[in-house]
């Protein structure tokens, strides 16, 4: 990048404020997902002034700007597909308010999802939204992706618990959409804005609702023998009228993984798990557990376990929480998928994902939402071995289209992003893409905020006007 | 009819076929939309004819307006023009209902009631019971962001909508979202829908996640000689490990009237706190245990358990408030103010102070302690008229200076002819307004109705 840009950013943040060393930039190549993109140089602003600020340098320099919270992302969201600026929210950290009468939060984006939680906990309240990485992924990376967790099955994602934001726009200016209150007039730009991948603009502080926590909570592990008796179980539940807090499985190849690493107890000779919670006043926690029970044992569960402190709960989860950590242990990369499915459609597409798994020669170990059938094949491969590479990711492709035949979609909670951007046709139509193309372009329309990414690239876009980038004077580039 | 006329008449006859073209004086009366008449109605019997209506529209710059049960066009500023009524009534089948995966696509045409008939069936439902239920549609609902009392537990369409596809002023079919309960692929335009009063697309399809229908539910009634007893008890409620369904609060008024409606007799002079709550026996008696104790600690004169006659009474009333106050006066103007726990009781007391200074009656309903509908109840006589804008006016600055949100959902068209009901447009309007163009170039959707003169 030329070093009079990064001066100028020195100028406006400090020079520990920016990152522009080959070695830094390294670093920024990656999130949690196999795509791989470098920026120009990362920014680190610590006030909504400094956002703008940046912004409109962006604009005077013709550079795009992505922003990346944790970096925990996994479809590439918060890589630099085209150079330019990351501008990292990892310093706008601060919870501005609990406002606990009203159960509400006001964040900056950088703000990790635990530890808001844990601040509210005083108060008895928290933030629903739980994602696998919620002991590192920021709020504002949660409103880009919209993004899910276990307990959304009963709670929602986090498009259910925000209800207002401060954006910067693509021209620097600032703007307000929605509020503390419930409901707005106007059009719903908020939950717009959710799950719109930085493509729209960034976010600087985000409005959110707390939940009371629940008076009691009982955690089960059902244990079976095969794979469709657990699926089964899933959907009788529901029939049952009964929608648990969480219902996450493993598979067979998983739990074994996992027991190896977690020491949660997962009988290491069972063909699928069953984690799931109920929750709320107690009364209601024990009816439904004793309901889940006795479902579970005429689907021929082998074992129900209630976990009987929070010891034993927290063990449990840690099974879950921790599964893509055991599975790295084992594999020395693999590729986590997300789709949905309708619940029903769970034995079935398990199968064809069997049979993907043969095709192609790999392991793909099966850890989901089984729920709200959000399913998470993990494919096994050597990222050093570019075959296998291109292979696992054509089997991805493969099971999302299985996804989206089964009447479900590309990505239940991890976006779009890089990923699947080109995939985006196996749900829209072209028309719908266009219009979707033109939202986009309202909000950022030379393309300036994260190019490249949530819709198919090469027609009609924006962002193929900005331009290339200005070649390095400095030799950072 | 004119020339002019009978030429649009036969063109718009090509597009839908004769039998949907409605252009009779009599038919039209139906259709009006504040004392505004179209030229024409139209009934399409596909997606497809309601791609060609618009297509046709966009290039004659005809401006229409998207029409359900009827039940919510008092709802928006009057249009600025409106020549064809786009009724979706014929499109009201069930797409697609999967009771095990919580899922269901529907047209926008059909009434609540109908697609309540067929959820029941499998025991489940959609919490989003609508004013006049027979007759609202799924379209009209979402499109005039009806609320209900259950969203306290379940919310409103924004966390029940899962996908939609709709037709843009343009005549482009287009959808966004899906049809599973879990869902982030590509931009949420149907979230864009919800409230939009059809300024944007005409809706086509809506897909929704459905609800179990709870075992019981039971319905208390706590009264109150004053608001803040009212509220202390509420929040104690939302302060304690209780999930009910429903806390809603009346005012004397509110209570006054739902009891004319109703014959009943529930606290006429008194505040009333309406809380229900869902599950098995044992989860109904623990809150009404609970809420017994927090009744008594707020200073309750009475708690009651209601039988399931008056709580399926009640609960009707409570969906019901705006027309019922319609029902008290013609010149009813309510009020839906968005607003925080902690704001509502100096709130309600500046608009009592408010109403008593223009001599105006009022009733209240405080919905699950964010929403409060506030009708003001003058004599419908056009006398009355003067004394009902300026206080409306003022309602709306008392509002906007305190930060809350507030919007008038139904007055006479004197009143909007005064003042508009919509807040000022903050921050946010130059981006409503680059949206309304993508999705209606021509302004042809429902024009001047919404928001900022959208």
């Amino acid at each position: 990048m030329q070093r009079t840009i990064i001066r100028e950013l020195e100028r406006l943040l400090g020079s520990s404020g920016v990152l522009s060393s080959p070695e830094d930039l390294l670093l920024y190549e990656y999130d949690g997902s196999v795509e791989e993109a470098g920026p120009d140089a990362i920014v680190f602003p610590r006030r909504k002034q400094d956002v703008v600020e940046i912004v409109k340098l962006a604009n005077r320099y013709d550079l795009s700007i992505v922003g990346r919270g944790a970096g925990t992302g996994l479809s590439g969201g918060a890589l630099a597909r085209e150079g330019g600026i990351v501008l990292a929210f990892s310093r706008m950290n601060h919870i501005l308010e609990i406002d606990a009468e009203n159960q509400r939060a006001v964040v900056e984006p950088g703000v990790v999802n635990l530890d808001l939680s844990r601040a509210a906990e005083k108060y008895g309240l928290y933030f629903a939204p739980d994602p696998s990485s919620q002991k590192s992924c920021t709020i504002g990376g949660n409103v880009s992706e919209n993004s899910g967790g276990p307990h959304t099955l009963a709670y929602g994602v986090t498009s259910n618990h925000v209800t207002g934001l401060e954006v910067v726009m693509p021209d620097a200016k600032v703007i307000r959409l929605g509020g503390r209150a419930m409901e707005t007039p106007g059009y719903d730009l908020t939950g717009l804005m959710i799950g719109s991948e930085g493509t729209f603009a960034l976010v600087t502080e985000v409005t959110v609702r707390l939940l009371r926590l629940p008076e009691d909570v009982r955690t089960l592990l059902a244990i079976y023998d095969s794979l469709g008796d657990a699926t089964d179980s899933v959907v009788d539940i529901t029939a049952r009228g009964i929608i648990p807090a969480a219902c996450e499985m493993l598979d067979g190849w998983t739990l074994r993984a996992v027991e190896a690493y977690v020491h949660a107890g997962f009988p290491l000779d069972s063909a699928a798990v069953l984690l799931m919670e109920v929750e709320g006043v107690r009364e209601a926690a024990e009816t439904q557990a004793d309901e889940i029970i006795e479902v579970c044992r005429r689907h021929n569960a082998r074992e129900v376990r209630r976990a009987r402190d929070a010891r034993e709960r927290a063990l449990l989860w840690k099974g879950r929480k921790e599964a893509f950590g055991a599975v790295g242990r084992v594999s020395p990369s693999y590729y986590v998928l997300d789709g949905v499915i309708p619940r029903t459609k769970l034995t079935p597409t398990l199968l064809r994902i069997e049979e993907i798994a043969k095709r192609y020669g790999f392991v793909i170990g099966n850890i989901f939402h089984a729920g709200d059938g959000n399913l998470h094949p993990l494919i096994l491969f050597d990222h050093r071995d570019r075959d296998q590479f291109r292979r696992a990711r054509a089997a991805g492709a493969e099971i999302m289209q299985l996804c989206v035949e089964m009447g479900g979609t590309l990505t239940g909670e991890h976006g779009v992003g890089m990923e699947k951007n080109e995939l985006m046709p196996l749900m829209f139509t072209e028309t719908d893409l266009d219009l979707m193309r033109k939202v986009r372009a309202a909000f950022n329309p030379v393309g300036r905020l994260n190019p490249g990414k949530v819709l198919p690239l090469g027609k009609g876009c924006g962002e193929t006007r900005l331009q290339p980038f200005p070649q390095s004077a400095g030799g950072n580039a | 009819m004119s020339q002019v006329a009978e030429s649009l008449a036969s063109r718009l006859a090509e597009l839908v076929g004769a039998g949907r073209v409605h252009t009779g004086p009599k038919s039209l009366a139906a259709y009006e939309v504040d004392g505004r008449r179209p030229s024409a109605a139209l009934l399409p019997s596909s997606v497809a004819e309601v791609a060609e209506i618009l297509c046709f529209a966009s290039a004659e710059r005809l401006a229409v307006i998207p029409i359900g049960g009827r039940t919510h066009l008092h709802i928006g500023m009057p249009p600025h023009r409106y020549d064809l009524a786009l009724d979706v009534s014929a499109l009201n089948r069930v797409l697609a209902y999967e009771p095990h995966d919580l899922t269901l696509g529907v047209e926008p045409g059909i009434t609540y009631a109908e697609l309540d008939r067929n959820l029941r069936e499998k025991g489940q439902f959609l919490p989003l019971a609508p004013p006049f239920a027979e007759r609202a549609t799924l379209g009209g609902i979402v499109a005039a962001a009806a609320d209900t009392p259950v969203r306290y537990a379940h919310g409103t369409a924004k966390d029940l909508l899962l996908g939609a596809e709709f037709v843009t002023g343009e005549g482009v079919i287009s959808k966004s979202g899906g049809r599973v309960v879990k869902n982030v692929t590509g931009y949420d335009l149907h979230k864009l829908l919800i409230g939009s009063l059809g300024t944007l697309a005409v809706i086509t399809r809506l897909n929704f996640r459905t609800f179990p229908l709870p075992p019981l539910q039971r319905m208390f009634v706590a009264t109150f000689a004053d608001p803040l007893g009212a509220m202390a008890f509420c929040r104690a409620i939302m302060q304690s490990p209780l999930q009910p369904r429903v806390v809603d609060v009346l005012n004397p008024r509110a209570a006054g009237l739902f009891a004319a409606y109703s014959g009943g007799n529930l606290g006429r002079d008194s505040w009333l706190a309406v809380v229900e709550a869902a599950g098995h026996e044992k989860v109904l008696e623990r809150h009404a245990r609970d809420l017994a104790s927090m009744s008594r600690e707020a200073q309750a004169a009475e708690f009651i358990a209601l039988d399931e006659d008056q709580r399926e009474h009640l609960f009707g009333c409570l969906c019901e408030f705006s027309p019922i106050a319609f029902g008290a006066t013609s010149a009813a103007t309510v009020f839906r103010i968005a607003a925080l726990p902690s704001a509502l009781p100096a709130l309600l007391e500046e608009t009592r102070k408010l109403a008593a200074r223009h001599a105006l009656d009022c009733a209240i309903l405080i919905r699950a302690l964010g929403v409060v509908y506030l009708a003001l109840l003058p004599p419908a006589n056009p006398e009355a008229y003067p004394e009902l804008v300026n206080c409306s006016r003022e309602l709306m600055t008392l509002c906007v200076t305190s930060g809350v949100a507030p919007m008038i959902e139904r007055c006479p068209l004197e009143i909007k002819n005064a003042l508009d009901i919509w807040p000022p447009p903050g921050t946010e309007q130059e981006i409503t307004q680059r949206l309304k163009h993508v999705f209606d170039p021509h302004r042809i959707l429902a024009p001047g109705r919404f928001r900022g003169g959208i």
